[in-house]
């Protein structure tokens, strides 16, 4: 390292960035790679991911009650390996198919809840003052807060508000409705990461040196603050899509979810109210729960080592 | 080593926590001759209000009419049979009843029960429907039958009579579901206020058994009301008991920690029947699962800014009709109800034996003759297989239905498939009972009500006489209780028609052809009448009376003879009838728990207590384990 | 300990209380059920009466202190409204009316549910925290043994379980299966005790499935927490001075590491309590306990309003508590926090 900072010239500037990163890049997968549990979470999240893409080429279309093709609870054997619901609907059929809605809800719930999180997080941190105090009221006051009781409560007032019409931008309305609950009551956390990120980077020499040049706060906040907390905003985002995936099936369990689309948790919702435990259905509780315990868990492993990677120092959860 | 010994005695301790927990089931407790008999009765409804007059619930009508009698009772075949009253009779000229209330009969405090209550608790009505027409006692659900039954005026000339003011030629006045509360308890409250009184138990009634416990949300306790008047049942305790799911409770039947179960599916209805000891009943329920078609502006061409059915067709009954063969009803019983209930027809329920017809031209399940009625009515497809109207939009049709009964998204997908074939797509929503219940209403019902849906795939539940399911179909329950809009002038003749009706012989024929005329234009589709699937144990209780005989449960039915027909099991082979079953005087079953002693009811001791015993515990393992640990981590030193 | 830090830190908690009844206001107007749709399905219901009903709840007051009429023009303040009669009434403890026990106090029925919660949770507390320091505080230690691994795995695998996850198994083999516990509920009804023990005994059957889910559900996290917290306090110039002293592996942890370690875990404990109650739902559920979980689900498919947002308020009003006497506690223990 030189002492003396040297602007290099503006052509070349562009390229060297670009080897960096890919030398970041280099870098980073080797150290991932090293990390055995961020590995075995990758693997399961790949796995996961591809199914998620393609359930029809597993296991065809999603069953319905009229095109199911087994009797009422029957127990696992060679035509239906994972058993069949009260319907006569493949088990299996099923969890490939909740693989999709889960996956989905918790990709847009951890999108919203990301860009919220991320935006507030660096406009607080970056302004600063009057604007930095009354954003970071608000993200207290939601760090306090219950967030699945304010969850089970939001979700009729949001259904309220998006209406009862049965899809908006192609999604049914109340796996819209889970997935705004989801992002409104989970964004804080990622807004405080990120705002103390944010506050480290203004005082650090090469924003100084944009001030200086003449660029506006937003552009600063695009283009030198952003790439900078973009490291913590995938850590971050990895780690809320498991809480993303764990909420969405808990509001599912409780009957929040849509019969009509069955996410994991809503299946197991179907488990318990049709009476599986008691009839010792296990086929029907295993396959979803176990899918929604290794997805949580893939996260996590993956979020954990990525926190480990990309920010040694920002450790400790709240 | 000493890490393992912990571990062992830690697992041992647990293990032996575990059974001896395990172990203290209500199976194994002592037996102790004085024992109380305790019915217990198993439900999924959660107990909303002890009040009769707010009750929104089966099982809140159970609470009640177990406390408080009718002023006549219902029998076996829901014949009248004496109730508050002894005996009546109708007056010559047919303006008035006479009814008998008992002498000597007293309220479970020991207060005379006399007419003086019975002209009370009927007064309440009397002034409501005076007032405001019916609908506004309570939560509007019993003066309805007041009214049906024409009663305009009570009198109580002496202690023992009541004569009732009523030119209704029918027989209605004896089936009122008008409970009779005490009159020096309740003697300051209005028919204004009545419904909003907080019925705190216990409560002083004269039925067998009286409300004296309620911890909402987990069950109520009634006892054996020691002043009753009629045959006693054998327990002497009543416990209906609230479970969150059907599950948990099956289990506890089979385990014997319930006596009776209502509302089982079909999968647990048939785990159940390969015990012994329990009994399952499938009864016909007297009500229904149905497709409501919105079918505003029928009969007054009125129309909805920003909402109403989303196409005209839904107006029009040839197209209803050609919808009504698409759907195969039998596929709907066997694969939805697990084949327990009956096929629908007409809107009213065939346990309704006296009134229910089938239709005169019954539609069959039959897709391709459903596509040539439609093409046949005008309704093409168009080059993607879309039905259009005649209006040359492709017809889509929006299903909504309330969380309240899993069957219904079941339901739902068969008919979405099944109309899906027609070229006619279905979007299908699940939303609550509230928000759906307000979504239907039309604008009549109040500014900013649209009644934007197309089907409303719910169902109803009825009373004995069947003007309530005829009721929803006039044009004035447009704005209330319609899920229909629809609105029909010469049905609404023939439901004032029935009413005056002067023989039972002539309202039937009535009744019949309005059965017939709903069916006909398919305002509603009748999917199924789904029964009330229950089960019970024949180990403890015996003497279980189907009410209606021939497809009735014993419970949550009409009246309290299920309860006081029950006998103790252990004297059945001698096949006694149920006559009488005197209580405290038999020793109990094994099934039951513990010793009588201290009451169940206030849990704080119970509370305190447990928090002192844990805290002991806890400290003294923490001590224990701090003494323990610490040696160990001495010897397990390496460095 | 410094009155003004004091003094500030209890000014928040209330501005934040205040704000959270706020919130509860907003949310309540803005749900869309009200007390009279509960009677809707009735085939004898008129328009008339849903207007009283409307009446009777006081729902046609106007929501703000202030009026604007039109016709005479004017501005008049402090009318009769929603707002005031319900921060009056919250602050008082009454919490208005359940819809769905039909005009039953919202406090009666939150105090039903109260202490069945508080026993569940307390007592699932007291073995998590046991149990999870003791697993994170070893495996910390040992990091990168065997029993690290083990340990940090099935803590991972119990902190991604929804808890009727956990739950469901356990009533398919210990309940449905073996029969050796009851399916749900916290004591036998209708039974009749003939001492105290007996009671307590039949209370203790009844716990025991819904303790160990609510238990394991929370032993991940804390074992996942005081794993870092130990590995971050091992590197730390103390616990190398003090292994140079020639302690005991062992010592060093029981008297110096751990008791560092558990600086932040006090605070963490303290914080978790108000969630936890939250979290615990759906084991309430699973095992019918008759909790504020198993009511807060009731009354959320009863559209309940006024009881959830009871329960709402109670949850919220807890944790803000919990987050002050972590605050005061943290304060207390670690002198630098005051300045």
């Amino acid at each position: 390292m030189t002492a003396a900072p040297v602007d290099p010239p503006v052509h070349s500037l562009s390229a060297e960035r670009w080897r960096l990163r890919a030398q970041n890049l280099r870098g980073f997968v080797r150290r991932f790679a090293s990390r055995t549990d961020g590995v075995i979470g990758f693997v399961i999240l790949a796995t996961f991911g591809i199914v998620a893409i393609a359930p029809e080429l597993l296991v065809g279309p999603l069953q319905t009650a009229t095109t199911a093709t087994g009797h009422s609870l029957e127990a696992p054997s060679g035509v239906h390996l994972f058993g069949t619901d009260e319907l006569g609907r493949d088990i299996l059929n099923l969890t490939i198919h909740g693989a999709r809605i889960s996956m989905s809800i918790g990709l847009l719930a951890t999108a919203i809840t990301i860009v919220f999180g991320a935006v507030i997080g660096i406009v607080a941190g970056f302004t600063g003052g009057r604007t930095d105090s009354a954003l970071m009221r608000v993200t207290d006051f939601f760090l306090v807060l219950p967030t699945f009781v304010l969850a089970i409560i939001l979700a009729p007032v949001i259904l309220d508000i998006v209406g009862t019409g049965a899809e908006i931008f192609g999604i049914r309305a109340t796996l819209v409705v889970i997935i705004v609950v989801i992002g409104i009551t989970s964004w804080a956390t990622t807004a405080r990461i990120i705002r103390s990120q944010t506050l480290s980077i203004r005082e650090r020499m090469f924003v100084d040196r944009a001030r200086v040049i003449g660029a506006g706060p937003g552009h600063i906040m695009r283009r030198h603050v952003f790439p900078n907390v973009v490291n913590l905003i995938v850590a971050q985002a990895v780690i809320t899509f498991a809480l993303a995936v764990f909420t969405e099936t808990t509001l599912s369990f409780i009957g929040l979810g849509d019969p009509f689309a069955p996410s994991w948790g809503q299946i197991l919702n179907a488990a318990q109210s049709s009476g599986a435990p008691g009839l010792e259905a296990w086929w029907y509780i295993a396959p979803p729960a176990i899918c929604v315990v290794l997805v949580v868990l893939a996260f996590t492993l993956v979020g954990n080592a990525l926190d480990d990677i990309l920010n040694p120092k920002m450790r400790g959860r709240r | 080593m000493n890490r393992s010994t912990f571990r062992a005695r830690a697992a041992r301790i647990l293990m032996t926590a575990g059974l001896a927990f395990a172990a203290l089931g209500p199976a194994t407790a002592p037996v102790a001759a004085a024992e109380p008999v305790v019915l217990r009765v198993g439900t999924t409804q959660d107990l909303d209000s002890l009040n009769p007059y707010a009750t929104l619930l089966v099982v809140g009508y159970e609470a009640f009419q177990l406390t408080y009698n009718l002023l006549v009772d219902f029998g076996p075949d829901l014949e009248p049979v004496a109730g508050f009253a002894d005996s009546w009779e109708r007056a010559a000229d047919g303006q008035s009843w006479t009814f008998h209330i008992r002498e000597g009969m007293k309220w479970s405090d020991g207060e005379p029960a006399t007419s003086a209550d019975a002209c009370f608790s009927w007064q309440f009505a009397i002034d409501s429907i005076a007032e405001n027409g019916s609908g506004y006692l309570g939560a509007g659900y019993i003066d309805p039958g007041v009214e049906e039954a024409g009663v305009t005026k009570v009198e109580c000339p002496d202690a023992n009579t009541m004569i009732a003011t009523t030119d209704d030629a029918s027989l209605r006045i004896l089936q009122t579901y008008m409970p009779i509360i005490p009159k020096h308890i309740w003697g300051a409250e209005t028919y204004a206020t009545i419904g909003e009184a907080v019925f705190d138990a216990p409560l002083i009634g004269t039925g067998p058994y009286t409300a004296v416990e309620w911890q909402t949300g987990q069950f109520l306790r009634l006892q054996r009301n020691p002043n009753y008047w009629g045959t006693q049942g054998y327990a002497d305790e009543v416990d209906i008991i609230i479970y969150k799911t059907a599950d948990s409770m099956a289990q506890a039947l089979k385990a014997g920690e319930v006596d009776y179960v209502r509302g089982v599916n079909a999968d647990q209805l048939n785990a159940l029947k390969s015990d012994p000891n329990i009994q399952t009943v499938a009864g016909s329920a007297n009500g229904w699962t149905q497709l409501a078609f919105n079918t505003y502006g029928t009969g007054t061409g009125k129309t909805i800014k920003g909402g109403g059915p989303s196409t005209p067709a839904l107006l029009d009954a040839a197209f209803r009709d050609a919808l009504g063969y698409a759907v195969d009803k039998q596929t709907l019983v066997d694969r939805v109800l697990g084949g327990y209930g009956d096929l629908g027809d007409t809107i009213v329920p065939p346990v309704q034996t006296q009134w229910h017809v089938t239709p005169d031209k019954p539609r069959t399940f039959d897709i391709e003759l459903a596509k040539q009625k439609l093409d046949a009515a005008g309704y093409k497809l168009d080059g993607s297989g879309n039905r259009l109207d005649k209006e040359n939009n492709p017809i889509t049709l929006r299903m909504y239905m309330p969380d309240s009964d899993d069957n219904y998204p079941k339901a739902a997908q068969f008919i979405a498939d099944w109309y899906g074939q027609l070229g006619i797509k279905v979007t299908t929503q699940v939303l609550d009972s509230g928000t759906l219940g307000e979504l239907v209403l039309p604008p009549e019902a109040g500014d900013g009500y649209t009644a934007d849906y197309d089907i409303e795939l719910w169902g109803w539940s009825w009373n004995v006489d069947p003007s309530g399911e005829l009721q929803i179909f006039k044009c004035d329950a447009i704005g209330s209780s319609s899920d229909s809009q629809y609105c029909n002038p010469a049905f609404d003749k023939l439901y004032d028609d029935q009413l005056a009706a002067p023989t039972i012989e002539a309202r039937k024929a009535i009744i019949a052809q309005m059965q017939n005329l709903i069916y006909d234009e398919a305002v509603y589709d009748v999917l199924y009448y789904d029964s009330n699937l229950d089960a019970y144990r024949t180990d403890r209780f015996a003497g279980w009376q189907n009410q209606p005989t021939a497809n009735g449960t014993p419970m949550f039915t009409y009246g309290v003879l299920g309860y006081t027909r029950l006998t103790n099991a252990a004297l059945v082979p001698t096949a006694a009838p149920a006559t009488e079953a005197p209580g405290g005087a038999t020793p109990a079953p094994s099934a039951a728990p513990g010793d009588s002693g201290a009451g169940s009811g206030d849990s704080t001791p119970l509370v305190l207590g447990g928090l002192v015993v844990v805290v002991v515990v806890v400290g003294y393992y923490l001590w224990r384990r701090r003494q323990g640990a610490g040696g160990t981590m001495k010897d397990e030193g390496e460095e | 300990m410094g009155s003004r830090y004091l003094a500030r830190k209890f000014g928040q908690a209330l501005v934040t209380i205040f704000a959270i009844v706020l919130l509860n206001f907003v949310l309540f107007r803005m749900m869309p059920g009200s007390p009279e749709r509960v009677l809707l399905r009735n085939p004898y219901l008129t328009a008339g009466k849903v207007e009283q009903v409307r009446k009777a709840w006081g729902l046609d007051a106007p929501l703000l202190p202030i009026t604007i009429a039109v016709d005479p023009p004017g501005v008049s303040l402090n009318v009769p409204n929603q707002l005031t009669s319900y921060i009056g009434a919250t602050f008082s403890g009454d919490l208005g009316y359940s819809f769905k026990f039909r005009g039953a106090p919202v406090t009666d029925v939150i105090g039903q549910r109260f202490w069945p919660t508080i026993l569940l949770i307390g007592f699932a507390e007291i073995i998590a925290i046991t149990v999870g320091l003791a697993i994170g505080s070893y495996a910390g230690w040992k990091r990168g043994s065997l029993s690290d691994r083990v340990g940090s795995g099935i803590s991972l695998v119990l902190y991604s379980m929804p808890y009727f996850v956990i739950g469901m198994p356990l009533i398919l083999i210990f309940a449905a299966g073996l029969g050796w516990f009851p399916t749900s509920g916290m004591l036998t009804v209708g039974a009749t005790y003939s001492s105290f023990l007996d009671q307590l005994f039949d209370f203790g059957r009844h716990l025991v499935l819904p303790l160990a889910t609510v238990s394991l559900g929370l032993i991940g996290g804390y074992s996942i927490i005081m794993r870092s917290s130990i590995i971050e306090t091992r590197a730390e110039d103390y616990v190398t001075t003090a292994r140079a002293k020639g302690l005991t592996d062992g010592q060093v942890l029981s008297r110096h590491a751990f008791p560092n370690a558990m600086l932040p875990m006090v605070t963490l404990i303290a914080i978790n309590l108000g969630y936890v109650v939250a979290g615990a739902i759906t084991a309430e559920v699973v095992f019918n306990w008759p909790g504020l979980g198993t009511l807060t689900v009731d009354a959320l498919s009863a559209r309940d309003y006024p009881v959830l947002q009871g329960v709402f308020l109670l949850l919220s009003v807890t944790v803000v508590l919990a987050n002050l006497v972590a605050d005061l506690v943290y304060a207390f223990l670690d002198p630098r926090v005051r300045s």
